[in-house]
């Protein structure tokens, strides 16, 4: 179950989507607002190259104006959804370009002083880097069969069956790793910080 | 008890369901309030994950830019079709003095729908030789530099015709020595106006449309040039124009290259169907 506080900030986004359903540029600005720094950073978590993730950031941005109407908060939250477009849009760019994206180690730039944006102020530059130091106590958590599928099915173009064929495992065990992944990932993050 | 649903739910969170797993899955979700709940839950999990990657922030002009490429769709929502000369290529010859007459009308009623006045200032045509699987690019210099826009369009919808007309004087280097579709681009980079000639192109599939593109190979920034008009012919030559490139100045060779794109999509600025003529970039 959500916190109380998730569900008011999934049913603000969701508010502001119906909003940029209905041509709301104002809504749209809330939404990049929101959600700008987080995507931008998986488009480079994907592609590595900045530029190029600027590049898509833009494609995806259009595609959530355009397909917002479409958007049913039945099937998933606001974030999940547009999370979906932007990946779409990297692994569209990524099998265009015929290039595998670079499958850094997970431990990789995660929270170091010079991975964090310039510009930030002081207090959230550290509340990123607690993130950053909590994500990875979190994973290291995780047994690292369930963690690399996990990183491998959030940030590369492979799909659960290439997966599979990558790791050596059966179809099966790469999707219980995911899942299993995703829920001990999420289980450990809210546990009170040690 | 775990159903296969419930396996399915991080597949489903994560986007690695294909289309038909996914619209079962999205079926089963709409009546399954226990589902619903393993799906909120992972796809809290899923948020987490993202917000705690490294954080960049996009560029201070990233979303002035997204808001600018709103308003220009909205403005070119009466998006131009490439228009056709209704001339098919192996016929011309034969058709000799009125197919030329023809020709003539046809660029004389494309003149009266070209925009701006102004006189380009570069010094050569762009010419691009198409097959089914890549493309060759020569550049042809103008017998004179003409006075006016108007004068430097005859120019380049003259030599179009008269490759239309006669194939045997195309340029060498554009020349396909390949069986099957086959075409070539005549483009001015100072109107951004060009023709395109086209041969034995299959029909397009039930509900596609052939798009042309122009694509800067340096830049890698891709601009359509319409939507040909084929219906039953395999070809035609057709007058195109695209939109400037604006700041962005032109930096590198010029590619063409058609795709067969589903009618039925929502519109994009982006080629998305499979590449039918010239190099495959996509």
């Amino acid at each position: 179950m959500s916190p109380p506080l998730e569900n008011d900030a999934i049913r603000e986004e969701a508010g502001l989507l119906a909003r940029v359903g209905a041509g709301d540029r104002e809504a749209f600005r809330q939404l990049y607002s929101r959600w700008g720094a987080p995507l931008f950073s998986l488009a480079v978590r994907m592609v590595v190259d900045r530029g190029e993730a600027e590049e898509l950031l833009q494609d995806a941005f259009v595609k959530i104006w355009r397909n917002a109407p479409a958007y049913d908060p039945r099937k998933s939250r606001p974030f999940t959804w547009a999370f979906t477009i932007v990946r779409r849009t990297c692994i569209d760019h990524l099998r265009r370009r015929r290039h595998r994206p670079v499958l850094t180690p997970l431990a990789a730039g995660a929270g170091t002083a010079d991975s964090l944006a310039t510009g930030e102020s002081v207090r959230g530059a550290a509340e990123a880097r607690d993130d950053a130091d909590r994500l990875q106590r979190a994973l290291a958590d995780i047994p690292p069969g369930q963690r690399r599928a996990l990183e491998l099915a959030l940030f590369s173009e492979l799909t659960h069956d290439e997966i599979s064929r990558h790791l050596e495992q059966p179809v099966g065990t790469v999707k219980s790793w995911i899942r299993r992944g995703l829920l001990d990932l999420r289980a450990t993050l809210n546990e009170p910080a040690r | 008890m775990k159903t296969p649903f419930d396996e399915a739910a991080g597949l489903y969170v994560l986007d690695q369901l294909d289309a038909r797993e996914r619209a079962e899955f999205e079926a089963r979700l709409l009546h399954d309030s226990a589902l619903a709940a393993r799906v909120r839950e992972l796809e809290s999990a899923l948020a987490e994950r993202i917000r705690a990657l490294p954080q960049h922030q996009p560029p201070a002009g990233a979303l002035a830019c997204i808001e600018s490429r709103l308003d220009g769709e909205r403005a070119a929502g009466d998006r131009a079709k490439v228009r056709q000369f209704p001339l098919p290529w192996a016929s011309v010859a034969r058709w000799g003095l009125a197919a030329v007459a023809v020709l003539g009308i046809g660029i004389i009623a494309v003149q009266e729908l070209r925009r701006g006045p102004a006189a380009p200032a570069h010094p050569v045509l762009i010419m691009v030789g198409l097959d089914s699987g890549r493309s060759t690019f020569a550049e042809l210099p103008l017998n004179e530099q003409p006075q006016s826009a108007d004068g430097r369009f005859i120019q380049l919808a003259s030599l179009a015709a008269r490759f239309w007309e006669k194939p045997g004087e195309l340029p060498a280097a554009v020349v396909s020595g390949r069986p099957g579709s086959r075409g070539y681009a005549l483009f001015d980079p100072g109107s951004n106006e060009g023709f395109i000639g086209i041969q034995q192109l299959p029909s397009a599939g039930q509900g596609q449309h052939y798009h042309l593109w122009m694509v800067d190979t340096a830049s890698g920034r891709i601009r359509e040039a319409g939507i040909l008009p084929l219906k039953d012919g395999d070809g035609g030559l057709y007058f195109f124009s695209v939109p400037p490139a604006g700041a962005e100045a032109t930096s590198g060779r010029l590619d063409f290259f058609v795709t067969a794109e589903d009618g039925t999509a929502p519109e994009s600025d982006r080629p998305k169907g499979k590449v039918v003529l010239g190099d495959n970039r996509i």
